[in-house]
């Protein structure tokens, strides 16, 4: 009996030499160690065997299953390896090759502009507020004190829809309707589409896109408007830009000023962005006009407050050194796939 | 506006450089344009007299002149018609430099060597629009008496610098070399000059047996008139000519000159008429019915009744503050003239300049506001120039019909509220120096209450808000301090709607969709394309830019197609677009704006089908919060008949989704393959549950079954989902379709929808007698409702 274990043993290992794929590894573990293996079957005499014997051969059994397992095992790990080396020769790759292509889209430019001019002003506690694109005259003329024979009332100025319905020519509006509607303090941006009757060419647009902001509160100074405008424009465009600050008029405001900003692509030596001044002008702005304030409500003995507007085509363009206005509203995908 | 510094150094002593000069007009509020000099490079170029011309010995076609330069006689060689012994012409001597930068040396015409150059206006390097054709071409020939030997740079003034400000529109009162002169006084604290004027003590009225002036109408609040005897109508001195050039105006005549040198200088726009012409010994200003008249510029023009004409009683002699008319033009013949300057309503001139379609440097003015206080001290001021110049003689008294007086204006000023709304501090003295600078006439009591009177040429000014404005330029925007704002700390943000639109587009940014910026014009022309009918309820404008433009687009397709049109002829091979725009129309309520609804758009063209679109949708409508949309076939007539579906959810429509139809295909050029899909952007917003909460993860296995279910294949999939949903009960936890099939395996006209249905319980697990007789009640209604079953 322990003849026929070693020799079963040996046998086993001998058989174990020619073994070169998992399958026949296998196959010899079921063929030796199996329940019906030559291992199980030589066992099944050990019932003759006396009680000295027993144990000796129990013994011996053991480590020949584990001396067989054992061989097994390591050839198996032999073989493992061998299969993923061949596997990983096969699988070589020219990693070299074009990426398999995805395409994401873009927000438009403009879109790209307005919101980050939002973000700006939403952190310093502004609102956005929307209003009507038709709009009565009155809001977008009479209650901005504006005269009531100005030019920009002029059918070759502004385009109407019936005699006191109008395409609004600002966002100002808004601003009436938010003054009306709602209690300072108030915060607000209104960004948006404006009209009026320019001729398309490379500068000027019948449909643009305008944002305009306004603080109401007690205490609001022209200070404040300086103090806020320089941040917006720090933010914008990096924390070393300079403004300057230009009288001008606007009929909505008194004082009223226009904002330049140092050149963001110059930093103000002079450059073709800014036509060689070192300044770009970027916004009007100035303290609400009491007479806008008393039509809409509010008593400027107890109130003040700024306002400030800007052309968003005119930033987007300045921002991306954009040539002409037109291609804003052509849609090329050549021209969009730029902005992504 | 253009204004010569030279001009105005007459009135204020300007000492800084033109850069530096005119930073600071721009900083105080008369932005600076640009800044000119006449003709930068000349140099060396002085006045000659010639003394003697003589044939050239070689050349028929020269001339060799002796020319006197003050100091020396030179040799000039000319080709030029135009010279004559006696004229004084610019010469480029050797070593000058003419408008182009050539510099000049001696040069040999044929055997004669030539000291210099005559020069022509282009050669001084003057403005060639302002001289007429004769001039232009020839020597420029100086006007008699003029000294030879000086620089011609200096005399013409081609070294002066041309301001070019931007005016604001309110104000009127800059429009003039004295108006600026008072603004940069004030600006650089320095003192303005003044003008000589007619102040002759008049013994007699004697215009008054010549003139009568009577206004009918309000829209002339004063007439002045002058009248003076003609003693030579002739070219005015040069002095006068080289500030009518660098103002550009064109020199006429010393009558005509001196009525615009007057206009330059003070603002006042002057006429000067023809007495005899007038044919009547008054003038009424009035308006008149259908009559017309031909105006200077040899144009006749209708005159309708809302029009202000200065007429002699009967008929109009010209347009109030326009034009004058040829009638009454003054000519070579003239004995004896009637300077008009006087005060129109800026509405009126605006109104009838622009009906005319006649725009002139006076009635520019008379637009903006010009001072009725001017109307006196500008007809004294060219009685006196005319005089001066010994153009005229005066004819002693004066017309002054001045019916609406303006009222002098006055406002208090309270220190503390200027310096609290400004951000400074300044003490009264301070604010009441700054105003005089102005001209304000300031009174003050040291109560912190200042007296402003506004002087009558500063109409804009009415409120305090007006006065702190002044304080603050005059006082330097640029030293008023940077503040944060105080008061109550406000949150702000964006609304729920904002973050959603927001959101919306970045998912289909993420999907690879870009996003479109298109106007908001279309027209009945474009949309005929669409092959339907245009809609009842359209926003027409009254003044369109063209036809094209002439309706407000009540839907974001035609734009679209327009998008994929443009990119395919660009044969950019596929394109995804969005937009997310206003839409409008009527409003079916009377007096009320019309309606305007935000719409969501998508587009797409190149390699995708009907499902990958829908699927784009699907993707939306689940980031939505919307569960369970349907797609029910139907839409607009420029979608595929056989390819479009109504999108709704919780019964409201949502919009629509479809192939563009082969027809609309062909009138938009467009690729045969164009899908597209038009949401109502509040609708979207308002059937979804965009707060998405967060569902427990399941403890209880699902357990799944497939069905296959043959149908007739016209039966759409959707009315087979619906009953799959109302019988699968709240265990049916989702169904997919996986497959279609039409083919061998099943009848002609039938097709098999094969769904996996999820069954799931909260609180336990299901076993087959949960599921069986929920699926038995599926396949029974499913028989009975459409005929289908159960594909064994
Ligand atoms: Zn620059």
């Amino acid at each position: 009996m322990e003849l026929e274990l070693i020799q079963l043993k040996d046998r086993c290992l001998a058989d174990l030499k020619d073994v070169c794929e998992l399958k026949a590894l296998d196959n010899l573990r079921i063929k030796y160690l199996g329940k019906k293996g030559e291992l199980t079957i030589a066992l099944k005499g050990m019932g003759k065997l006396s009680k000295e014997e027993r144990p000796v051969i129990g013994k011996l059994a053991n480590e020949v299953r584990e001396e067989i397992e054992n061989a097994l095992s390591l050839q198996k790990q032999i073989l493992d390896k061998e299969e993923i080396d061949m596997r990983i020769k096969e699988e070589v790759i020219d990693v070299s090759l074009p990426g398999k292509k995805h395409f994401s889209g873009s927000l438009h430019p403009l879109t790209t502009t307005i919101n980050e001019l939002k973000e700006i002003f939403l952190g310093m506690g502004f609102s956005i507020a929307e209003g009507p694109e038709i709009e009565w005259a009155k809001y977008n003329f009479d209650y901005l004190n504006v005269p009531l024979d100005h030019s920009a009332r002029d059918l070759q100025d502004t385009f109407y829809y019936e005699d006191d319905i109008v395409l609004r020519t600002q966002t100002s509006p808004v601003q009436v309707r938010v003054m009306q509607e709602q209690k300072p303090p108030l915060r607000i941006i209104s960004p948006g589409r404006v009209y009026r009757s320019d001729e398309i060419d490379a500068t000027h647009s019948p449909v643009f896109h305008q944002m305009e902001g306004l603080v109401i509160d007690k205490d609001i100074t022209m200070s404040d408007l300086k103090g806020t405008l320089n941040m917006f424009a720090k933010k914008l465009f990096g924390e070393q830009t300079k403004t300057k600050f230009r009288p001008h008029q606007f009929y909505f405001t008194e004082p009223s000023a226009e904002m330049d900003v140092t050149c963001f692509k110059c930093g103000g030596v002079g450059c073709k962005v800014c036509s060689n001044t070192g300044w770009i002008e970027i916004l009007g702005c100035g303290m609400v006009h009491p007479n806008v304030l008393k039509l809409c409500g509010i008593d400027p003995d107890v109130y003040s407050g700024f306002a400030f507007g800007m052309g968003l085509d005119r930033i987007t363009m300045i921002k991306y050194g954009i040539n002409d206005l037109r291609l804003l509203f052509e849609n090329d995908l050549r021209f969009l796939s730029q902005f992504k | 506006m253009l204004v010569s510094l030279n001009w105005l150094k007459e009135y204020v002593d300007i000492q800084l450089n033109p850069y530096d000069f005119g930073e600071c007009l721009t900083m105080s509020g008369t932005k600076v344009e640009t800044l000119t000099v006449v003709s930068e490079k000349v140099s060396n170029i002085l006045t000659g007299k010639i003394l003697k011309i003589e044939p050239h010995p070689n050349a028929d076609k020269l001339v060799v002149c002796t020319v006197d330069l003050g100091t020396d006689e030179r040799i000039i060689v000319t080709a030029a018609k135009n010279v004559f012994v006696g004229a004084v012409v610019p010469v480029a001597v050797d070593g000058a430099i003419i408008a182009d930068g050539t510099q000049l040396g001696v040069s040999d015409f044929r055997g004669v060597s030539s000291h210099g150059m005559f020069c022509s206006i282009e050669e001084l390097g003057m403005n060639l629009d302002l001289f007429s054709k004769e001039i232009m071409e020839g020597i420029y020939i100086l006007p008699n008496g003029t000294d030879p030997g000086l620089d011609v740079k200096k005399l013409l003034w081609l070294d002066d610098v041309i301001i070019d400000v931007e005016l604001t529109a309110n104000r009127a009162d800059c429009q003039s070399i004295v108006g600026i002169a008072k603004e940069s006084a004030a600006t650089l604290n320095l003192s303005l000059g003044a003008f000589e004027s007619y102040n002759k003590v008049e013994s007699t009225n004697e215009i008054k047996e010549y003139l009568n002036v009577t206004i009918e109408s309000d829209l002339c609040p004063r007439y002045v008139a002058k009248m003076l005897k003609v003693k030579k109508i002739e070219a005015s001195p040069l002095w006068m000519q080289v500030k009518l050039l660098n103002s550009g105006v064109r020199p006429i005549n010393n009558i005509v000159d001196v009525t615009n040198y007057v206009m330059l200088e003070l603002g006042q726009p002057l006429h000067a008429f023809d007495y005899h012409s007038l044919d009547s010994k008054k003038i009424v200003i009035k308006t008149t019915k259908n009559e017309k008249i031909v105006t200077l510029d040899n144009k006749e023009r209708d005159i309708d009744a809302s029009m202000l004409m200065i007429t002699n009683g009967t008929a109009p002699v010209a347009i109030a503050g326009i034009m004058g008319g040829e009638n009454s033009e003054v000519t070579d013949a003239t004995s004896l003239i009637v300077l008009e300057s006087a005060c129109f309503n800026k509405s009126s001139v605006r109104l009838t300049a622009k009906k005319l379609g006649l725009r002139t440097e006076a009635s520019a003015r008379f637009e903006k506001g010009v001072d009725p206080e001017l109307a006196i001290a500008a007809a004294l001021r060219a009685t006196w120039l005319l005089e001066a110049i010994g153009a005229c003689e005066v004819v002693e008294g004066v017309i002054d019909v001045y019916q609406q007086p303006v009222a002098i204006k006055k406002i208090s000023l309270d220190i503390n509220w200027v310096n609290h709304f400004i951000g400074i501090s300044l003490s009264e003295s301070e604010i009441a120096a700054l105003l005089s600078r102005l001209f304000f006439n300031v009174s003050s009591e040291n109560n912190g209450i200042l007296q402003i009177e506004v002087p009558s040429f500063r109409q804009d000014i009415d409120a305090r808000e007006d006065l702190a404005e002044e304080v603050a330029r005059m006082f330097g925007y640029d030293n008023i301090p940077s503040t944060i704002m105080g008061g109550e700390t406000m949150i702000g943000g964006k609304t729920p709607v904002q973050k959603y639109e927001d959101d919306l587009k970045n998912v289909l940014v993420g999907q690879g969709y870009f996003e479109t910026l298109t106007t908001s014009f279309t027209s009945k022309r474009r949309l005929s394309g669409l092959n339907c009918a245009t809609p009842e309820d359209l926003v027409p404008l009254v003044n369109p830019l063209g036809e094209e433009n002439s309706i407000m687009r009540h839907s974001l397709i035609g734009h679209q197609l327009e998008v994929i049109s443009l990119n395919y002829h660009q044969k950019n091979p596929f394109g995804h677009f969005f937009e997310i725009s206003n839409t409008y129309r009527k409003n079916p309520k009377l007096g009320e704006l019309p309606i305007e609804e935000k719409k969501l758009v998508l587009s797409t063209y190149g390699n995708d089908d009907y499902f990958e679109l829908k699927g784009m949708v699907e993707l939306l409508l689940a980031h939505t919060g919307i569960e369970n949309p349907s797609f029910i076939s139907g839409g607009s007539e420029f979608l595929h008949p056989g390819r479009k579906a109504i999108v709704s959810a919780n019964g409201i429509i949502l919009g629509e989704i479809g192939e563009i139809h082969p027809l609309v295909v062909k009138n938009y050029g467009l690729p045969k393959r164009t899908y597209v899909c038009e949401l109502s952007f509040s609708d979207l917003y308002d059937c979804g549950s965009m707060g998405q909460k967060f569902v427990e993860l399941p403890k209880f296995p699902a357990s799944n079954r497939d069905l296959a279910i043959q149908l007739k294949d016209t039966i759409p999939a959707a009315e087979v989902d619906a009953i799959l949903r109302k019988n699968g009960g709240n265990i049916l936890e989702s169904i997919e379709l996986f497959d279609v099939y039409t083919g061998s395996q099943i009848p002609e006209g039938y097709k098999s929808l094969a769904y996996a249905l999820n069954f799931r319980h909260q609180d336990r697990t299901l076993n087959d007698d949960d599921i069986n007789p929920v699926v038995e009640q599926i396949l029974a209604e499913l028989k009975s409702a459409l005929n289908a079953q159960l594909r064994e």
